[in-house]
């Protein structure tokens, strides 16, 4: 392969880090003491409960089956007892939560699924590994809200030809994914492989950030076996949003509104790969999730594996020594404030304590411009912001501001304190939301 | 796990929940604050009545910004850190030896037509405190009302022994300029006046019933290089000190509150202008670049007065890059610079326009909804050529 240079991409500022105190933290157990599992991971239609009430399961046992496609199957990530039906939180659009039923998982057992490996994915074909993957109920840990036999799909129906799997993680605090690599880097580049083999890609690529190369030697080596290009990029925010990280890794530029299938990139998180490893190879179901715990308050900062279903305000209660003023699930940038009822998913990728970032109600935008000019998407931020204010829907569609990335730069920058990036993301979703509806 | 659980839609705090440090208040307080030291400069140079001009242009503004948001309730009006700061600006820019109404006239109209009309911060077309001063020339000037010579030939200077606390109203002429430093003050007189350079280098360029010799005998009247660095000759109450403006302004370009190509746009444009600008020889011809008719020394020397001696750098780090009244994106302020300088040379040179610069920065404000339209290309926007008929 002939080496290539990668540029850059315009706008994008370089955020303060914070990572020191989690990014040597080796992942480790956190004891829970219940779970409440959510029947409804995805938004269609609930899996319907296999258990009853009082049932004893073990580790990766089936407690709610699904037959649509866009939903997946429940498993239990720990021995326990069944408990009630409760109603719990999961993530959803527009940094906002989705109520979903769920089973409670009482007097849990510290016991693990045990191994499996009753398939050969080094020798099975791409239809081998897609019906397998199928059958694994994987959820995608960033990017649509799908489950990823049909994020597969979706990838060979746009024949796409290049898959990255996107390690940046430059927002600040968040570790989960830089742990997952430093220490499991086998299973992300084994998982990365065997989707490259499903999709048929003539491209594999593994983005790292260039500061932390030194923690994937190994993952780096076998990703060089398993003909996976490791790629190591400066951590200049926002690369690890999709559309930059595919156009300075590509130099195609994502169509605004979609998603990076339309210049035929899938693109993956090492969250993702491990679980895609974990069940292709080794048979174990996708029931727990590296969390980083940090910020403000949080008395033992760190890299913890988590079984969904854990109530994410109780976990970081925990943690804490003190109440945070402001609770988070995700990055800083553009996570979401963590509501009470929520629930650890393949989401969780931090639960952080923050400042109270506000500052006052917002004032008129001087024009100063910082949005626009560091707004990696080149839009105009401000002009958005009026449309917005006028409610002129057919304004911000001329302007584009579907191409919006949710990086957050334009809020974090703005001295007038608007909130930028939301109006940006609702106007947004309201041109997306009419394309949907016109189209039969 | 004893709380209710939030609903679905519940109002939270939406992201980012990291913020820069910056808010709209900091950016004019630094800015005020920078503007405070070419202020300084002007307090060292025309004495005490300089701070009372300032305190009143800067207690105007902000008491007619209270006064219009009590009666409209705007709440884009309530901005009296801005005020302020259009206040000082406007004080920057006034002549030292006004008396106490100008900046008071000024003020009012600075921020009622050229602010407070528009519907406030953010949303005026002009330049404030500009407005202000382009109201002050037309008020104070002769056809409507000249009690205040406004453009009179000779501006007056602080002589060295009563610098600050010296009465800039007592004042006479110079007899023979040599340099600031050797100026003294005897008896009552607390200044002396001189010729401002604009109006010895205007000489050159304009109809003269006795042209000037050549560019090096009419440089010769001017005050030394030193003096128009530090600031120690006739001109408005912030804009002679070009260290101080420098100084200021390259922390500000620093602190990214004012673009860095606006300002140097402005200055190259206005210095490229005024060393190709024909000038008039002793014979009453046009002659082109005259930083090469007398040698390039002299030609230098004649370019780099023009763009020190004036109010070029006041208006290029503190007027221009005002942040309303500018385009937003980097090329477009470019391109403002390059018009403001240019445009405001050519007024030097052949006007007899007492604001040049700040006339020019005027006129290109009323551009800048037109350089707003450049903007680059949205990520994944096709581009015109590409666009599906
Ligand atoms: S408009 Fe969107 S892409 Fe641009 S800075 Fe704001 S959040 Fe980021
Ligand atoms: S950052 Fe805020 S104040 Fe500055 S131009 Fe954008 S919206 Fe206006």
């Amino acid at each position: 392969m002939p080496r290539r240079r990668f540029g850059t991409f315009s706008g994008g500022i370089n955020l303060p880090a914070e990572k020191d105190a989690t990014l040597d933290a080796a992942i480790a157990p956190w004891p829970v003491q219940e779970l409440r599992i959510p029947l409804c991971p995805l938004p269609a239609a609930q899996a319907q409960p296999v258990v009853a009430p009082g049932d004893k399961v073990k580790p990766g046992q089936l407690l709610a089956r699904t037959d649509d496609p866009q939903q997946v199957n429940v498993y239990a990530p720990l021995a326990g007892v069944v408990g009630d039906f409760t109603d719990v939180l999961v993530p959803d659009d527009f940094f906002g939560w989705r109520s979903s039923r769920a089973i409670v998982l009482k007097d849990l057992q510290p016991a693990s699924q045990p191994n499996r490996p009753d398939f050969d994915w080094e020798h099975a074909d791409a239809a081998e590994l897609l019906e397998r993957l199928r059958e694994g109920h994987l959820l995608l840990c960033s990017g649509p809200f799908d489950n990823v036999s049909r994020w597969l799909e979706s990838a060979i129906e746009s024949a796409a030809d290049t898959l990255i799997c996107n390690v940046m993680e430059n927002a600040p605090l968040v570790t989960a994914d830089h742990r997952l690599l430093a220490e499991r880097g086998g299973d992300v580049v084994r998982g990365l492989a065997i989707l490259a083999k499903a999709l048929s890609v003539a491209h594999t690529m593994l983005a790292v950030d260039s500061q932390r190369t030194g923690a994937y030697r190994s993952a780096a080596r076998l990703a060089g076996a398993l003909k996976i290009d490791t790629i190591a990029l400066a951590p200049k925010y926002p690369i690890e949003a999709q559309a930059m990280l595919t156009q300075v890794l590509t130099r195609r530029q994502v169509v605004p509104g979609r998603s990076t299938l339309s210049v035929r990139v899938a693109m993956v998180d090492a969250a993702t790969c491990a679980a895609a490893y974990q069940w292709a190879a080794l048979g174990l179901r996708q029931t727990h999730r590296v969390v980083t715990m940090a910020g403000r308050g949080v008395k033992s900062p760190g890299n913890y594996l988590i079984p969904f279903g854990t109530d994410a305000a109780w976990l970081l209660a925990q943690a804490c020594e003190s109440e945070p003023p402001l609770r988070v699930h995700g990055s800083p940038m553009n996570g979401r404030e963590l509501a009470v009822g929520a629930v650890v998913g393949p989401r969780t990728n931090a639960l952080l304590g923050m400042e109270d970032s506000y500052a006052g109600p917002p004032t008129p935008c001087i024009r100063c411009g910082w949005c626009s000019d560091n707004c990696p998407a080149r839009l105009n931020v401000a002009a958005l912001n009026d449309d917005f204010e006028l409610a002129h829907l057919d304004g911000a569609k001329a302007r584009c501001v579907t191409a919006c990335v949710g990086c957050g730069i334009c809020t974090y920058l703005c001295p007038a304190r608007l909130p930028l990036m939301s109006r940006c993301q609702q106007l947004r979703q309201m041109i997306l939301r009419e394309a949907k509806a016109a189209t039969p | 796990m004893t709380q209710a659980p939030t609903q679905p839609g519940a109002v939270l705090t939406k992201p980012p929940f990291l913020r820069a440090p910056e808010a709209s208040r900091t950016i004019l307080l630094v800015i005020f604050a920078c503007a405070c030291l070419p202020l300084a400069a002007g307090v060292f140079f025309f004495g005490w009545r300089v701070i009372i001009l300032t305190a009143i242009s800067v207690a105007t503004c902000v008491g007619v910004e209270s006064i219009y948001y009590r009666l409209t309730r705007q709440p884009a009006l309530r901005r009296r850190t801005h005020a302020a700061l259009m206040g000082l600006l406007l004080a920057l820019t006034l002549p030292p030896f006004v008396p106490w109404y100008v900046p008071l006239a000024g003020g009012v109209i600075a921020i009622v037509i050229g602010k407070a009309i528009f519907g406030g911060v953010g949303h005026f077309l002009w330049q404030p405190a500009l407005v202000g001063r382009l109201a002050v020339v037309v008020l104070f000037a002769p056809p409507l009302w000249s009690v205040v010579e406004l453009t009179r030939p000779a501006w007056p200077v602080l002589a060295v022994n009563r610098v600050i606390t010296g009465d800039i109203a007592n004042v006479r002429p110079a007899e023979r300029y040599v340099s600031w430093r050797d100026t003294q003050a005897t008896g009552s007189n607390d200044a002396f006046e001189l010729p401002t350079p604009r109006k010895i280098l205007r000489e050159l360029t304009t109809d003269q019933a006795r042209p000037p010799e050549s560019i090096g005998e009419q440089l010769a009247k001017l005050p030394s290089a030193w003096d128009i660095i530090v600031g120690a000759y006739g001109g408005g109450i912030g804009e002679t000190c070009s260290l101080a403006i420098l100084c200021a302004g390259l922390y500000l370009i620093y602190r990214n509150y004012v673009n860095g190509y606006l300002s140097g746009m402005m200055i190259l444009a206005a210095a490229v202008t005024a060393a190709v600008a024909p000038v008039r020889t002793a014979a009453g011809d046009f002659r082109w670049l005259p930083l090469l008719i007398e040698g390039s020394d002299v030609g230098f020397l004649y370019v780099v007065y023009q763009v020190l001696a004036g109010e070029l750098l006041l208006s290029a780090f503190f007027l221009a890059p005002e942040m309303t009244s500018r385009p937003v994106t980097a090329p477009a302020q470019g391109i403002f610079g390059l018009l403001c300088g240019g445009l405001g040379m050519l007024l030097a040179l052949y006007t007899s326009i007492p604001i040049p610069f700040y006339a020019a920065v005027l006129a290109c404000n009323t551009l800048t909804p037109v350089l707003d339209g450049i903007r680059p290309r949205v990520l994944g926007q096709r581009r015109w050529w590409q666009k599906k008929s």
